[in-house]
């Protein structure tokens, strides 16, 4: 690195994640002087997103045991004055357990029909090839040519230390094909019990088309065509975020889509919710005398307010019981419940009809669902406020680690912080990602976890016309009391996944281990990919290429005063939360930006570049010393700028 | 502006190492200036500037780093929907151009297939403390199938040449896209900017 850092800063902020982000760029963009760090390689710590051989990097990264790979950085014990005291911060992040990845799909690059059994056999003599830590690469994660190996082995990672209570985990109810542990391959036969009530939807029996295979070497050939989120999360079109990126303007660095459908699982099936007024009366699902109802019920509604009458009686009842009364058959009553309120099953009346409303007045704002999906995946948006943060000044540095907090024993705040050269970096605020934080800061710090599985499969849950479709799924639980899960499945335009393929994402809130908490809802919906097609049912499902669990800790709900000797000047985010949208995260920096400046605006707009034009022949004189640009002509202020498309004729 | 101002509307993406030039490339070029000092412009995100090609009007979106570079640090979503890049490199500065691989891997990772690249060697009125020779260059860029050129931001050389040049190619690459590949096919930027996603009322 031939340039050396700057070492006054007004605030340092380390990690990269996205309420870190929001408020590197809220404070860069009010004039302070922001040092933006991340001791990983990549941007977004757990908000990140990931190609496919990126994420095999980091599963193998978060199985590396902390202690192994002690490494040499200047001594800062040395460098603390004796008026000042080191708060020492954390190695490595721990926040992400029990992974277990599964490979269905064929690990032969070059056809897709061969002999089954006869790839797991050389499971054992796996390359290490796939072993070089993301930190270590001058450049982010993967090079793919190195990527030779054709097995992942992926070690289940148990802590004793873990809140997640863990269970032996029933390798008999599994229907891996083959599942690793360790070095040895554990070969269970799929066990197809309980998957034959599951029948689908759309029958298009007339032509059963060939599938296509993807392959295990091509997956990892067009590993970047992956953009793999750790996160599973939609935006709101009503949302904070929404909000946030259009007020900054910081919403002209990505582009979204539209979530297209939104499904309903119920009796085994998966169906399409028909939310607006044209999806309601295009439902083939639907009987005319349903249609009528349904629209009664959702034009009540949107203002139900208006007509005490129809629910005072019921305000405090359960909202599902409420619904009975409203003459609506099951069937709809599910669809309100689950997929369009998605309320639990103990929510009151009230609350189900605000969501209800709620979910009608997003629809309104783009398209036909309530939600939007960044292209190239969630991990973009934290991105896009670093890059605000940049233009505003703020100096990033990845793969830059900070030994400990500085703090000054007798205003008790912290002045500075040490890097891993040993270097002192002083400011007036510091922000810290709560993975940074020592075992000793954190020590009654109590946290939930998050379950998750990313599942890279060959079809749609709800195959239509178009295969291009973007789709949210609320899966009630089985038992009362346990928790939903949410499924959200990804198309290739969504430049998440390649061509031929879906990536499915699941998350719920943990209450074991994520295998054990979501390998139910994947069995119901998938079948795993076989080189032999067994049964006709099991074709129409789609198949499972490959499959990642994991946990992943949900600090959203830890306060501030449970962190143990914190200096008032250091300022604490939590990594993302178990919720749909990024609510959380929005609101988190914002009230940490308003504790730090009160008087400040936060986020607004930038000057529009659209609105500097500079023409070739009106030369601006040299301007020595200022930092702004001349504006040589102001135009209007444009709606917005559609930067995809060249052509435009 | 309105979308009939112009025919066309490229994104053009600078990369390339610290202090090699681009920020007085896109300054020279959109403003006809040369700033002095290392002046990085607080708050300019992209600059814009319209040029006329054979009668079409050809809006140029173009993008500077905003420093990221320095430490390595350029996010992803930088290299996202761009429909060129300019690869620029320091003629005086034999590190600049070691550098090139490893910001070739980068556009390969984070950068469409169907970007066009350009390679820049800048500061050639230096030419007295030249460090790396036009003929390495032009092999390097050859192997890497990369179009070629020096330029001068300070003396204005070949300035006008590279974005005007690239503009071309780009007006031809964008014809025969939709000449060849008028299926639609999802391509980067398929995805609206916020305000361009249509609005359908339940009522
Ligand atoms: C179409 C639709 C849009 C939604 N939009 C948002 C949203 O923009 N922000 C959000 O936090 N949650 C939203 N939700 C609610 C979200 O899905 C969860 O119900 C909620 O986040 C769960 O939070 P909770 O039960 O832990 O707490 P709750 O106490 O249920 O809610 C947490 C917060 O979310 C707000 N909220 C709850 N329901 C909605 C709603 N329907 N629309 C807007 N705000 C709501 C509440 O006012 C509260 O501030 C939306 C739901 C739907 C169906
Ligand atoms: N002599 C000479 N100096 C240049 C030229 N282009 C840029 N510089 C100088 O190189 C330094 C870095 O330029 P800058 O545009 O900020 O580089 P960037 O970091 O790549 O954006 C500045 O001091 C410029 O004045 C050039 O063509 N000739
Ligand atoms: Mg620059």
């Amino acid at each position: 690195m031939a340039d050396n850092l700057p070492t006054e800063f007004d605030v340092v902020i380390i990690g990269t994640g996205l309420p870190e982000s929001i408020l590197a760029a809220a404070c860069s963009r009010s004039g302070q002087r922001v040092l933006h760090v991340d001791s990983r390689s990549y941007y977004g710590g757990n908000w990140a997103s990931f190609s496919f051989s990126g994420l095999l990097s980091w599963l193998k990264e978060c199985q590396e045991n902390s202690d192994s790979k002690e490494e040499t950085a200047a001594a800062w014990q040395d460098l603390i004055h004796e008026t000042e005291e080191a708060i020492a911060l954390c190695r490595k992040a721990e926040t992400i357990q029990h992974t277990e990845v599964f490979c269905y799909a064929s690990q032969n690059a070059e056809d897709s029909v061969h002999e089954i059994g006869a790839l797991q056999k050389d499971a054992s003599s796996v390359s290490d090839t796939l072993t070089e830590p993301l930190h270590s690469a001058e450049m982010p994660e993967e090079r793919q040519s190195d990527i030779t190996s054709n097995e992942i082995p992926v070690e289940q990672t148990p802590r004793s230390d873990s809140k997640v209570s863990l269970e032996e985990s029933d390798t008999e109810e599994s229907l891996d094909k083959e599942k690793y542990c360790g070095e040895k391959t554990c070969v269970h036969p799929v066990s197809d019990g309980d998957m034959v009530e599951n029948k689908p939807t759309v029958e298009d029996s007339t032509s059963q088309p060939k599938r296509n295979t993807i392959t295990y070497p091509q997956m990892v050939k067009e590993s970047r065509g992956f953009n793999i989120d750790l996160v599973s999360k939609l935006l709101y079109s009503q949302g904070s975020l929404i909000d946030l990126l259009i007020k900054s303007n910081v919403s002209r660095y990505a582009e979204f889509k539209n979530v297209t459908r939104i499904l309903a699982f119920r009796e085994g099936k998966v169906e399409q919710v028909p939310c607006s007024r044209a999806d309601v009366f295009n439902s083939k699902e639907l009987t005319m005398i349903e249609k009528r109802m349904l629209m009664k019920f959702l034009t009540f509604c949107l203002d139900y307010e208006q007509h005490p009458d129809e629910y005072q009686d019921f305000q405090q009842c359960l909202f599902s019981e409420y619904l009975k009364t409203k003459k609506l058959t099951p069937n709809l009553r599910h669809f309100i419940l689950h997929s369009i309120a998605m309320t639990s099953d103990s929510s009151c009346t009230l609350d189900g009809l605000k969501a209800t409303k709620n979910f009608l007045q997003c629809l309104g704002r783009y398209g036909n669902t309530p939600f939007l999906f960044p292209l190239y995946g969630q991990g973009e948006i934290p991105q896009c406020f670093c890059r605000m943060c940049a233009v505003f000044g703020g100096i990033y540095c990845l793969r830059h680690k900070i030994q400990c907090l500085v703090v000054d024993k007798e205003s008790g705040r912290c002045k500075a912080v040490i890097d891993h050269f040993g270097q002192r970096i002083n400011a007036n605020y510091f922000i810290v990602e709560d993975s940074y934080l020592s075992k000793e800061t954190c020590s009654t710090v109590q946290y939930k976890q998050i379950s998750r599985a990313v599942l890279i499969t060959d079809q749609s849950i709800l195959k239509t016309d178009s295969d291009q479709q973007i789709s949210i799924l609320i899966v009630p639980p089985v038992e009362p009391g346990a928790c939903s899960v949410r499924v959200t499945e990804l198309c290739s335009s969504t430049m998440t996944c390649i061509k031929g393929t879906y990536l499915v994402h699941l998350s719920c809130e943990s209450s074991k281990t994520a295998r054990e908490d979501l390998e139910s809802v994947v069995k119901k919906l998938f079948t795993p990919f076989a080189e032999t097609e067994v049964d006709e049912e099991e074709l129409r499902k789609p198949r499972l290429l490959w499959a990642l669990y994991f946990n992943m800790r949900d600090s959203s709900g830890v306060s501030r005063s449970s962190y143990c000797g914190l200096p008032c000047n250091v300022y604490v985010c939590s990594g993302p939360d178990s919720g749909l949208g990024s609510e959380h995260a929005v609101k988190l920096a914002e009230t940490v930006f308003q504790e730090i400046f009160p008087s400040e605006e936060f986020c607004p707009p930038p000057p529009n570049p659209e609105d500097i034009i500079f023409d070739g022949d009106d030369k601006q004189p040299d301007v020595p010393g200022t930092s702004t640009v001349t504006v040589a002509k102001l135009e209007s202020p444009e709606e917005g700028e559609n930067l995809e498309s060249p052509l435009q004729n | 502006m309105s979308m009939e101002d112009y025919d066309f509307l490229f994104k053009i993406v600078l990369i390339g190492n610290a202090g090699v030039g681009k920020t007085c490339l896109v300054r020279r070029f959109t403003q006809g200036l040369f700033p002095p000092g290392q002046g990085a412009t607080i708050g300019v995100d992209f600059m814009i500037k319209t040029v006329e090609i054979n009668g079409e009007k050809v809006k140029l979106q173009i993008w500077d780093t905003a420093g990221q570079e320095r430490f390595r640090s350029i996010t992803q979503s930088y290299y996202r929907s761009a429909n060129a890049l300019i690869l620029t490199y320091d003629i005086t500065c034999e590190e600049s151009f070691r550098c090139l691989p490893e910001w070739l891997r980068e556009i390969e990772q984070y950068a469409s297939n169907k970007v066009i690249t350009v390679l820049v060697g800048n500061k050639i009125d230096l030419a007295e403390r030249r460090e790396v020779s036009q003929q390495r260059a032009e092999e390097f860029s050859e192997a890497q199938d990369m179009y070629y050129l020096e330029t001068s931001a300070k003396e204005s050389d070949n300035v006008e040449k590279l974005f005007l040049d690239l503009a071309c190619r780009l007006i031809s690459e964008a014809r025969q896209n939709t000449l060849v590949n008028n299926v639609s096919s999802p391509l980067p930027g398929e995805g609206k900017s916020i305000s361009y996603l249509t609005c359908c009322n339940f009522n």
